[in-house]
């Protein structure tokens, strides 16, 4: 079964996140790879990645005329997708797992963060009761 | 340059899209996979997924101990990803002209939806300046 563990981050945090100091950025992007590196050992990771600052996001619809309309992203958005992980999992309960270890990452001081990740699973095609 | 399309669905939406005619959800099928084909075709598809329904969603945080503690998802949350495109273009243009075709793609009685999608690069690592 496949999961994405979603990276929620308060808007403010992208602002803050580049003031943290040098060593605390390193180690919290250290433990991200080794984490990423763990999983890429057991053969569970299938992808992960990490998104732009969310003032470059552009929120796009179709226009009647199917061309392009493009805004800002949703102003009144408290969070923002950070990054996420797809992981390719024997059960729910490991996708949990890894999403808690991604949880505690170190923050500022290198205390875990504990932040909350939001764990779906990832359909091969569009559920039964559709088709 | 890779960019992420997030297709941001409200809550609400989850429910009437499952009283939708069947052939109004083949419909809209049909016209995703002609632009997964045509994406495919041009070199500019790196993946899609669709994801499961909101409410088999868990929000996962790491305890003090490590061990995750699981609730279902951000209750107050409004719009829930409903799936995602990654696709790796030319120029961020590109990248909405591609979101707008999926705006674009049919609601019941084959009417564009007209449906936000939220444009995202996707980094390939941390920002320079944080390293």
């Amino acid at each position: 079964m496949k999961y994405i563990l979603m990276m929620h981050c308060p808007k403010t945090g992208y602002d803050t996140f580049g003031a943290w100091p040098k060593k605390d950025i390193q180690a919290h992007m250290a433990f991200m790879h080794s984490l990423n590196k763990a999983l890429r050992d057991s053969g569970e990771l299938v992808s992960a990645e990490g998104l732009d600052n969310p003032h470059q996001a552009k929120l796009v619809r179709a226009a009647k005329d199917g061309e392009p309309i493009t805004d800002g992203v949703f102003p009144e958005s408290k969070e923002f997708l950070a990054g996420y992980w797809i992981v390719e999992v024997a059960s729910p309960q490991r996708a949990v797992e890894i999403a808690a270890k991604a949880s505690a990452a170190p923050g500022p001081g290198g205390v875990p963060m504990n932040m909350p990740i939001e764990v779906r699973q990832v359909m091969s095609g569009p559920p039964d009761e559709l088709q | 340059m890779k960019y992420i399309l997030l297709m941001n669905a409200p809550k609400a939406g989850f429910e009437t899209y499952r009283a939708w005619s069947q052939d109004d959800v083949q419909a809209h099928y049909a016209v995703l996979q002609r632009i997964n084909k045509e994406l495919s075709e041009s070199g500019e598809f790196v993946s899609t997924a669709g994801l499961n329904w909101p409410d088999q969603a868990k929000v996962v945080r790491a305890g003090k101990d490590g061990a995750p503690l699981t609730d279902g998802v951000f209750p107050e949350s409004k719009e829930f990803l409903a799936g995602y495109w990654i696709v790796d273009v030319e120029t961020p243009e590109r990248a909405y002209e591609i979101a707008a075709r999926i705006s674009g793609a049919p609601g019941p009685g084959g009417i564009a939806l007209g449906m936000p999608i939220e444009v995202r690069r996707v980094m390939s690592g941390p920002p320079e300046e944080l390293l």
